[in-house]
């Protein structure tokens, strides 16, 4: 009973960590219908950029998010701006083959500043825990859970409560009618990659902080965003955290009773009957085109 | 035994009924029109009938026989075909292929044998000329007439002409208008249009039904519809009021 | 749309070209030919992918599923069952072709990303399962990680041989379709596929044929390179950057065409031959910078753009 209570929570907390990075893909789905390939690399920046002010500066992680949220919103806002927004008009394949391309040249380029040596990060506080009644919950994991759902949460208030978050909504609907009313188009793209980024990059900080770090982490991110939003829905920020949490649950029940090595299919199988029996998401809320 | 017969056809999308228990019949030979504001279910209940979507509840008898819940290429091969109100030529084919695709797979004929039908056809609706071009280099107007021809190559016994008259001037509407009283007295095939031309709709058609938030209000020959009070003020009223 | 294909011209010369590479190894050896074959192999693969992908549209991102499951085939009959290669060669096609039917059933009814989501889904899965199912069952079948070692097979010639035949038979088969009725329901689907099936295609039943097609090929592929580098694992033969390597050769070939893949693919087998041993991150960020070059300049790939050159001088 307790381990599968204590597996159940290690599933909820590392759902909450899935359900954060996998926001800014629904995000740039949603509005832009890009599926980003190179998503992955932004939770690889996200984390690099943490890992090296820690190294050299001897800057605390949670304290750094700041800086790696400035920076991948500028890596994003360019990214989309010089390449995306070139084919962002095209057939959807040729959005999907760009990031792809993106995905290589900024894993590659990791590789090559970087080695492909794993590392990780440790802190004072990295081995200390809560215990409750038996159930143990390391404190990092639960103040980056907290903070994914502050993630979450923040982008949801910004969509909904602001001007930009407005037209970013408009122009997701209907580009053409957003462009009549005198929205750029493109620059709300190019915004709307930024954020994306954004919160992607926070999340690959808080990733650092108990997972390990390598250039190539990429792809599987990249991967598991797509089945954490395919569960709750594409484009439906909110399924993000549903997604994220189910996927969690699923692979900790998977690595607990089966085998650690077979919770990345159970997933991928859990991900290929998802998309024909309910394309639309868990709660049924995303965008079926 | 009516040709086409519809049966309380309903079909929700979600809790909204976009089609709400209709009945309708179509007899052989006849134009039947449908008339209705934007959004009263006309292209729903086209889309059911050939098989895009499902009925959720009632049937469609085709001879007869139930044809509800069949995929639209079963449909076709029974002699059912539609033209869509937003025209969908392949666009990288050309005039040509484009009316082959309906020999070749509505009426299962070898591709040289597709070749020749298609020419006549296209014969037919006057865009001749064009047999070569890419379909996506020819204007909206002829367009509309490479979807009649596309759809006439299947060999159908029945079309649903779902606003093929949308965008085209008053004399092209006439072009088109004794074009398909051709199909119709020619060629023996059943037409069942819908139309927001009033004076093309009301023009061809022997019958017409009116469709209202996915319910039928009326059905009768033009001049009765026309003087419906029900008609006047779902449909018309909103129109010219 | 009379296109001359078998002219007189075109037929002297395609049976001189077959005649040369039929009796190059009698003066090529070695590294030159291992690359000929090799070259032979990308552009076969890159057109299994173009059979789903360039005709119908539908973007498959598992197609390594097959050309893995192809691999695992023909290594588990030769090592367990000791059949000789070729009948193994033909299974791992039959094989990966049936696992096509009941995949692409379900997952062609998906369009655009979502389509190829779950074809990626499913070649992941695969590998996982290769990979794990081994420790899980407590049996010794796929060998883990450390996967199978094949008999040492013939040298390179029989290898250019058979590559070299499968590729003949892959392109024989896309020439068929770009002329035939098939073809011609391929593409109506790619163009509008809603309209097709009102004028009486069946769509579902064209594109898992394709996709079946596509398959059989990858299969058999598969098992060619498993016998020809005689050692695989999961890891090697799941691999996604197969797939991606078939989706960048066709994009630089140009889609839907019969020459794209033959374009495409010897073009990046060669860059990739001199870059990738010595400097294989510089590769990836070239091929990288590659992508994006054809993608924003010439979307059309190599061959369409060409094409599309030759046509406007026509003109003026």
């Amino acid at each position: 009973m307790l381990l599968l209570l204590q597996t159940v929570v290690n599933g909820v907390l590392l759902g909450g960590i899935y359900a954060a990075y996998s926001a800014g893909f629904s995000l740039i789905f949603g509005v832009m219908g890009i599926i980003n390939i190179a998503h992955g690399e932004l939770v690889m920046l996200g984390a690099f950029s943490t890992y090296w002010m820690f190294t050299l500066f001897k800057i605390d992680p949670f304290i750094s998010l700041p800086i790696s949220l400035v920076l991948l919103f500028g890596i994003g806002y360019l990214l989309q701006k010089f390449i995306f927004n070139r084919v962002v008009e095209a057939p959807s394949i040729m959005s999907y083959i760009a990031t792809f391309g993106v995905h290589l040249i900024i894993a590659n380029l990791a590789l090559l500043l970087w080695t492909a040596d794993f590392r990780s990060i440790t802190t004072s506080y990295s081995g200390i825990h809560l215990n409750l009644g038996g159930v143990i919950i390391p404190y990092a994991r639960l103040v980056t859970f907290f903070l994914a759902f502050v993630v979450i949460i923040g982008l949801y208030i910004f969509l909904y409560k602001t001007d930009t978050g407005r037209a970013i909504q408009a122009t997701a609907q209907d580009k053409e009618v957003a462009r009549l009313m005198g929205v750029n188009v493109y620059r709300i793209y190019a915004i709307t990659f930024a954020i994306g980024a954004a919160i992607t990059g926070i999340a690959g900080s808080l990733i650092s902080t108990y997972f390990i770090i390598y250039p190539q982490m990429g792809l599987p991110y990249t991967i598991i965003a797509f089945c954490v939003v395919v569960l709750g829905g594409m484009g439906y920020i909110p399924g993000a955290l549903w997604g994220g949490l189910i996927l969690g649950v699923v692979e900790s029940l998977t690595a607990t009773y089966l085998s650690a090595g077979l919770s990345v299919a159970i997933t991928f199988i859990l991900l290929f009957f998802m998309l024909i029996f309910r394309p639309a998401g868990i709660v049924g809320k995303g965008i079926i085109e | 035994m009516a040709f086409l017969e519809a049966k309380k056809v309903s079909k929700f999308f979600g809790a909204l009924a976009a089609v709400s228990e209709i009945d309708f019949t179509l007899e052989k030979g006849e134009i039947l029109g449908m008339i209705g504001p934007n959004g009263s279910g006309k292209t729903t209940l086209f889309n059911v009938i050939v098989g895009v979507y499902p009925p959720d509840r009632g049937k469609i008898l085709f001879s007869g026989k139930d044809i509800s819940g069949k995929k639209p290429h079963k449909i076709c091969h029974l002699g059912i075909t539609k033209t869509s109100q937003i025209v969908q030529p392949f666009t990288s084919m050309t005039v040509l292929e484009n009316v082959m695709i309906g020999g070749m797979f509505g009426k299962g004929l070898t591709l040289s044998k597709a070749k020749e039908k298609a020419k006549e056809f296209i014969d037919f609706v006057g865009l001749s000329k064009y047999l070569d071009e890419p379909s996506g280099k020819i204007t909206v107007a002829s367009r509309r007439r490479l979807e009649l021809a596309r759809a006439l190559a299947t060999e159908p016994e029945i079309i649903l002409l779902d606003e093929n008259m949308a965008g085209l001037t008053p004399w092209e509407i006439d072009e088109v208008l004794e074009l398909l009283r051709k199909v119709n007295k020619d060629m023996g095939i059943t037409l069942f249009v819908v139309e927001h031309v009033m004076r093309a709709v009301m023009g061809i058609s022997e019958r017409i039904i009116v469709l209202n938030y996915g319910e039928k209000i009326a059905e009768g020959s033009p001049e009765e519809v026309a003087k419906d009070p029900a008609v006047i003020e779902a449909y018309l009223g909103e129109k010219y009021a | 749309m009379e296109k001359k294909i078998f002219s007189k011209r075109n037929i002297t010369l395609f049976f001189l070209i077959l005649a040369i590479i039929l009796i190059l190894p009698l003066f090529v050896h070695g590294y030159l030919l291992r690359m000929l074959a090799l070259i032979f192999m990308w552009i076969g693969l890159t057109a299994c992918w173009n059979i789903i992908a360039g005709y119908t549209g539908y973007i498959d991102f598992g197609s390594v599923g097959y050309f893995g499951i192809g691999s695992y085939v023909t290594a588990i009959l030769m090592t367990k069952a000791k059949m000789a290669f070729l009948p193994s060669l033909v299974f791992s096609g039959i094989i990966s072709a049936s696992f096509a039917i009941p995949i692409g059933i379900p997952t062609l009814r998906l369009r655009g990303a979502y389509f190829g989501i779950a074809t990626l889904a499913f070649a992941e899965a695969m590998k996982q399962v290769v990979l794990e199912l081994d420790r899980v069952a407590h049996i010794n079948f796929f060998g883990g990680s450390h996967g199978i070692t094949l008999p040492i097979g013939p040298g390179n010639e029989f290898f250019y041989y058979v590559m070299f035949t499968l590729m003949f038979m892959v392109m024989a088969v896309t020439l068929w379709i770009e002329r035939s009725r098939f073809g011609y329901s391929l593409k109506a689907i790619h163009e509008a596929e809603n309209t097709a099936e009102l004028v009486g295609v069946n769509t579902l039943f064209a594109k898992t044929t394709a996709y079946t097609i596509s398959a059989f090929f990858l299969g058999m592929f598969g098992a060619t390179e498993a016998y020809w580098v005689t050692y695989i694992t999961p890891n090697d033969v799941f691999n996604i950057h197969v797939t991606i390597q078939m989706v960048i050769m066709t994009l630089l070939g140009g889609m839907g065409t019969v020459m794209g893949p033959i374009v495409g693919g010897s073009f990046l087998t060669i860059i990739s031959e001199i870059l990738w041993a010595r400097f294989i991150y510089t590769y990836m960020i070239l091929l990288g910078i590659i992508i994006l070059i054809v993608i924003i300049f010439m979307p059309k790939g190599i061959v369409g753009t060409i094409r599309g050159l030759v046509i406007k001088k026509k003109v003026t």
